[in-house]
């Protein structure tokens, strides 16, 4: 399983430099924020192999002309068992990647490789596919996937064959092809990977690394740029759903060895065809929704028993992502079988609660999908926001209004959602606490957020005159006041139409002299 | 960390019956006259201002929103995410602005922001930009200062006000207020909430000094009306009265309060008090000359005080 070994070896070395490591994650972190706006994000696997755990950190980086030799050797040798023992040498002399180079440029070594890979001792296969595999995931931009695009009609005849560890090699070479490049996809989908995608996950479907694999491979193919036209829809129609929506099962006392891993890969397959929006209609009739919103239930029962495993968050995040774009696919009405579990509304509050402060993004995307559950036609969303109030969960929404990260402005538009559903919920939303808080946002910097309060102000003291005088005690009079001087036009005029209409008389200034 | 009945909702037997459908409804609708359910000019107007309309938001899969989370993903794809002291963002408390234009001072809670406000610009006369500690004092202040009238009948009557709350009586001078304020009162006799001229700036625009009949003048004419509080002295003088003394409520004064043009407020935001020193009263010349110096020692030439902000609550307009 290639991540947590690949943790462990990591473990071994932090303890001495920590420092160190934190520097260079920064550092990799503002690259990787770099490449996503330029549409550049990518990333590849390596697999490690059980003997390399051994062997860590004493392997030399060989030669030029001793790779040669190696190839060469391979070339030439006919004697099967020696050639295994070639190219075993071959594959860990490529886990330098400077061989990666002197390998490509040797002509027809991919050649050489290939027919290996098809050849019939499986050892020799099972060490081809480790060097291909190396070359999948080379750092040097020479050597990309049409390169190596030979081996590509042998990958995927291989993924639905039998032999697990083959089998994960495979795929993980695949995945690593395919976001280089449209003309790879194009090629991968001709010869069939999704078709073979889907035997896979059916074939190995108790294997979890091998699922772990099949979701990797294919949340790269869909993940990367132009795959709406063609490749998203034949994923759609080629039956992977239920085998995804199969691993999603609630898997909270997970394989030791396994962890998440299978379904957070799944999950983020999910992600990225709901985002698509190609047929979200087929996905939510497949059972999308429904299956999204009860693992996020019991996530976030694990959540609140305290219980937050390492990379939760990981699952909890493509899930929330799903279900807020699912919640567009049709009228909220015809989705509410499927949302009719009220501790969705608990989880999607608790998970803001808990994660606030180490992934905020995530607080703010729970949110978000409240905003989505919440905002639909006023029939439709008033039965979840009437169930807001019942579970007295608006008081736990409020308390998320001091914070900024885009946190408090989708916080707001909830409570702006609510309060557009009438007098019944403007007078829950003040009962809740909602006057004294409003005072408080409305003296915020940012100026988003100011107008935000103004507008479900606005709703809360237009609804009610009660609730007019509740503001006024609660000193609001003078923080609108105040506003009136702001810079911004759109929020004195905001401020001004409330004091002038909605409000107690008071003394209005004559603000058109402002600068 | 959660709250307990989050918990208790979360890990709910299955007894319970959580259906959302089985929720009582709350009622929809508005009663009418409300903020958008009316068709008056009013509410059409409102209609144009507030513009808020509830609606789903979807999200493609490389919209910005997305991008932290797509950054943690791939961290742990590349395997960097496994680091036990986390580095990722954390969420931020928002920040408080003051929202009078030409003030844009920030503030980390909303007790500062408060303070600064109440300090700075509440309570403001609009036509001299002086901060007065509160709206007792800023009538008294407008009715003093301001009012024509005023000086007019305090001719004939008894019209200066006890500036004690709750002491209802009045007397015909300044002086005669001092005196009552210091011996029934208990006042000390260097008492002053309240800045007498503004300082002649050394760093405002030229155009400032151009102007003539305010009281930035530095020679006093007779008619310039006096202070509220004018315990130093009975001359109008040109003096800033920066000592708060402990009598009053802290963060009273506006130095050296400069009409319109300055924008930012540079010192800090606890403005009380900013400068201590008692000035004496001086003669004119000397004053000048005074000011100055005391500016250059404790006013850096780079700092402006002083609100170019509009005026608050009340008063007349503005003087330029």
């Amino acid at each position: 399983m290639w991540r947590l070994n690949a943790v462990r070896h990591k473990a071994g070395r932090q303890g001495s430099d920590l420092e160190e490591f934190k520097f260079k994650r920064r550092a990799h972190e503002k690259e990787l924020r770099r490449a996503r706006k330029d549409s550049k994000l990518v990333s590849k696997i390596l697999l490690l192999n059980d003997d390399e755990n051994e062997e860590d950190g004493t392997m030399d980086t060989l030669a030029s002309d001793q790779v040669l030799e190696l190839f060469k050797m391979v070339c030439q040798g006919r004697d099967l068992v020696k050639k295994e023992a070639d190219l075993r040498a071959l594959r860990k002399a490529l886990r330098s990647p400077s061989a990666h180079l002197v390998l490509i440029r040797q002509q027809s070594s991919i050649a050489i490789l290939v027919t290996n890979l098809r050849g019939p001792s499986p050892q020799c296969r099972l060490e081809a596919v480790r060097c291909l595999h190396e070359l999948s995931q080379s750092p040097h931009s020479e050597v990309d996937s049409w390169r190596l695009r030979q081996a590509t009609p042998y990958l995927i005849t291989f993924i639905s064959g039998q032999s697990p560890k083959f089998t994960e090699l495979c795929l993980y070479t695949l995945g690593n092809m395919c976001p280089d490049s449209e003309n790879v996809r194009n090629i991968l989908l001709a010869q069939g990977i999704i078709p073979a995608l889907n035997s896979c996950i059916q074939i190995h479907r108790t294997n979890l690394a091998v699922v772990e694999a099949v979701g990797f491979t294919l949340s790269q193919l869909i993940s990367a740029n132009y795959v709406t036209g063609r490749i998203i829809p034949a994923v759609l129609a080629s039956g992977l759903i239920p085998h995804l929506l199969s691993v999603l099962t609630p898997v909270l006392t997970p394989d030791s060895q396994f962890g998440l891993g299978p379904v957070i890969e799944c999950a983020w397959c999910l992600h990225y065809l709901a985002c698509s929006n190609v047929d979200n209609g087929a996905l939510v009739a497949q059972g999308t929704l429904l299956r999204c919103t009860s693992l996020l239930v019991t996530l976030g029962g694990a959540v609140a028993k305290g219980s937050i495993e390492e990379g939760m968050e990981l699952l909890i995040w493509p899930l929330l992502r799903c279900v807020g774009n699912l919640l567009l696919s049709g009228p909220l009405g015809a989705l509410q079988p499927q949302l009719n579990d009220s501790r969705l509304l608990a989880a999607l509050c608790a998970f803001p609660q808990a994660f606030l402060q180490t992934h905020p993004a995530l607080a703010r995307e729970s949110v978000w999908v409240l905003n989505n559950l919440t905002s639909a036609a006023a029939a439709d969303s008033s039965v979840f926001c009437s169930a807001l109030f019942y579970l007295n969960l608006v008081p736990v929404l409020i308390q998320l209004l001091p914070f900024s990260h885009g946190i408090n402005i989708m916080v707001l538009r909830v409570l702006g959602n609510i309060a557009h559903q009438g007098r019944e919920y403007c007078l829950h939303l003040a009962q809740a606490g909602l006057l004294p808080a409003l005072c408080a946002t409305l003296k915020m910097a940012d100026p988003e957020v100011v107008t935000f309060s103004l507008e479900v102000l606005g709703q809360l003291v237009a609804s009610d005159p009660q609730l007019a005088e509740e503001f006024v005690r609660q000193s609001g009079l003078p923080v609108l006041e105040a506003i009136q001087y702001s810079n911004q036009e759109t929020i004195r005029l905001r401020a001004k139409h409330l004091l002038e209409h909605h409000l107690p008389p008071h003394c209005t200034v004559d603000t058109s002299a402002s600068p | 960390m959660l709250q307990p009945e989050l918990i208790q909702l979360l890990t709910a037997s299955d007894l319970v019956d959580l259906r959302i459908d089985a929720i009582p409804k709350l009622q929809v609708g508005f009663s009418p006259g409300s903020l958008f359910s009316s068709f008056t000019s009013q509410d059409r107007e409102a209609k144009l201002t507030f513009t808020f309309i509830p609606h789903q938001i979807l999200l493609n899969k490389d919209h910005e929103f997305f991008e932290d989370g797509d950054i943690h993903r791939h961290l742990y794809l590349q395997n960097l995410s496994t680091c036990p002291v986390y580095d990722s963002p954390t969420a931020r408390q928002c920040e408080f602005r003051c929202h009078i234009s030409g003030c844009s001072q920030v503030f980390s809670t909303v007790e500062e922001y408060e303070h600064h406000y109440n300090t700075l610009h509440r309570h403001m006369c609009s036509s001299c930009q002086r901060s007065l500690p509160s709206a007792r004092l800023l009538d008294i202040h407008i009715q003093e200062w301001h009012d024509s009238l005023f000086s007019i009948l305090a001719e004939r009557q008894d019209m200066y006000q006890c500036l004690v709350e709750g002491c209802s009586l009045k007397f015909r001078t300044r002086e005669q207020r001092k005196d009552h304020m210091i011996k029934i009162h208990q006042y000390p006799s260097d008492f002053m909430f309240d800045k007498a001229k503004r300082i002649k700036k050394i760093n405002i625009a030229n155009k400032n000094r151009q102007q003539k009949g305010t009281s930035m003048e530095v020679s006093m004419s007779g008619s310039e009306p006096e202070d509220v509080c004018q315990v130093l002295s009975d001359q109008p003088e040109e003096e800033e009265y920066m000592e708060l003394n402990h009598s009053l409520e802290p963060g009273i004064l506006d130095p050296a309060a400069n009409p319109i043009n300055t924008v930012e407020l540079s010192t800090d935001h606890d403005t009380a008090p900013i400068l201590s020193v008692t000035i004496q009263p001086t003669t004119n010349q000397q004053r000048q000359q005074h000011n100055r110096e005391r500016h250059s020692y404790r006013v850096p030439r780079t700092v402006c005080f002083g609100q170019g902000s509009v005026q608050a609550f009340r008063g007349r307009g503005r003087r330029i």
